[in-house]
């Protein structure tokens, strides 16, 4: 089953615009959404929560359509903006107070456990927590509701490594019993080769791929060779960079023929996103 | 919407804007004075600060997270105002009748605090809501240029009455003289008031959600 079906999200802004993003996400996964900065990654998660109005799309969560379900959904999706502070001089225990009435499911004994779980004092205010606090204190309220999708916008950006790590620990035992699906934007790569089951990339507006991780990074090959084997390559290669050793490049695996003797090697998520960036920035 | 409302109240509206009608209403004890004034203090002081909390602590994202439909979080957000202008226009015209009591002789050239003014009080803020909830929620974060409108458009509205009510002597005794003294005329001004009030709010409201249905989120 899908917890997340995005189809053909088109949305035109004056300098910017949504170009057919489609992604599905199974049920009991994590899906890292990555994008550089502008990319599209928060236009499409709050097209996804039904935020904007689309040009055109549809976007199915649980197998419901958003658009005709959204108060309902609402009540299984967990969100968390991590870098948006919402009342911050309010203590948790009054921001809970309030919130918990307007869900149904809502659980309190599964609530004190996650605020065990993750340390959480609710006398404190939300300005008094650190950045990862915040993103646990969101998971804990998500949780008790019983979401059945998480939808995290950076949850993870401006977090220590320590902190980070933490947290994706967090993310991995949620997904394990396979009824909590997660997906996350992110610039941060490395987090994803540490949790992530699917990857998906946006680029300028567009869904450049969306697959499982290693499929996603199989997709492509890093090639690295001298001056004379780039000009054998130069037009089948996504982006490159020349040194005065040689070359670096990308290339999509169907495009590479192994036999001519060039090293390559798979890239990291981190390298595909970087030659991908040099190639929107060659057609500026 | 009863969650909605609580929320709001709770987390938009410092207790001191509950306090404020108190302590605002007690210029009800300056004898002969501009009455209408003293309802203003709501608009002056307390809205611009509620708003701002409301856009300082992102209220508008953190709403549109939550299983609640728009046309909720509009009617939500109107009653939060016409709660705080109820109790602002009610304390005041409580010590609006310790006044008369004060100084029964005063000799009146603003309105006096009778039952028919209050009407006036309550077209007012009427014709505030009119201006404000329309024009605000056609982005539903700017306030400022809806806060202008509005208050513009109400103090214009108190002036111009309490101007004709020094002009003309038929308002002058309808308000003040031997007409104040007129329970049924004075009760049927406040209902009108009332009636006018309503119906501003109501309109303002039909209009602000249509336009919040545009709105994105950003």
């Amino acid at each position: 089953m899908l917890a997340l079906d995005v189809r053909n999200l088109n949305k035109k802004y004056p300098n910017f615009q949504l170009k057919d993003v489609s992604f599905q996400l199974e049920k009991g996964y994590i899906m890292g959404f990555i994008g550089a900065n502008g990319a599209g990654k928060t236009t499409t998660i709050k097209s996804i929560m039904n935020m904007l109005h689309l040009e055109s799309g549809e976007v199915r969560i649980l197998g419901k359509n958003m658009a005709e379900h959204e108060i309902e959904l609402k009540q299984e999706i967990g969100f968390a903006f991590g870098d948006i502070d919402f009342y911050t001089r309010s203590k948790m225990s009054t921001l809970t107070g309030i919130l918990k009435k307007f869900y149904h499911n809502w659980d309190e004994e599964a609530y004190r456990s996650y605020l065990r779980r993750f340390k959480l004092d609710e006398n404190k205010k939300i300005v008094e927590l650190s950045s990862g606090m915040k993103v646990k204190y969101s998971l804990a309220l998500a949780l008790s509701h019983g979401a059945k999708l998480l939808i995290l916008d950076e949850p993870t950006s401006g977090l220590d490594p320590v902190a980070r790590d933490d947290l994706l620990d967090v993310f991995q035992e949620l997904v394990v019993d396979g009824e909590i699906s997660i997906l996350f934007s992110t610039h941060i790569t490395s987090d994803l080769e540490k949790c992530a089951d699917y990857i998906t990339y946006i680029a300028d507006g567009r869904i450049i791929n969306s697959s499982e991780k290693e499929q996603f990074k199989e997709t492509y090959r890093l090639l690295s060779g001298s001056a004379s084997q780039l000009d054998q390559v130069k037009d089948r290669l996504i982006s490159y960079k020349t040194s005065s050793f040689g070359f670096t490049g990308l290339i999509h695996a169907a495009d590479f023929d192994p036999a001519a003797g060039i090293k390559a090697a798979t890239p990291s998520l981190e390298e595909i996103m970087i030659y991908y960036a040099k190639k929107e920035a060659a057609y500026v | 919407m009863y969650n909605l409302l609580l929320k709001d109240l709770k987390l938009g509206v410092n207790p001191w804007f509950i306090a404020m009608p108190f302590l605002m209403g007690a210029l009800m004890l300056v004898p002969g004075w501009i009455y209408l004034i003293v309802l203003m203090y709501f608009y002056w002081i307390s809205v611009p600060s509620i708003f701002a909390q409301y856009r300082g602590q992102n209220d508008l994202l953190f709403t549109s997270m939550l299983p609640v439909t728009r046309r909720d979080m509009v009617r939500a957000r109107v009653s939060v105002f016409v709660i705080l202008e109820l109790l602002h226009i009610v304390v005041a015209m409580i010590y609006g009748l310790f006044t008369v009591r004060l100084y029964p002789n005063m000799d009146y050239y603003f309105f006096a605090p009778h039952l028919g003014f209050w009407g006036l009080g309550f077209v007012m803020l009427g014709i505030y809501n009119l201006f404000l909830f329309p024009l605000f929620y056609k982005t539903a974060y700017k306030y400022g240029p809806a806060q202008i409108a509005a208050i513009a458009a109400a103090t214009i509205f108190a002036f111009a009455a309490q101007w004709a009510g020094i002009q003309s002597p038929y308002l002058s005794d309808l308000f003040n003289g031997s007409g104040a003294d007129h329970t049924g005329v004075q009760a049927s001004i406040l209902a009108a008031g009332i009636a006018i009030f309503i119906a501003f709010t109501w309109i303002a409201y039909r209009i602000s959600f249509r336009r919040f249905r545009q709105v994105e989120i950003k």
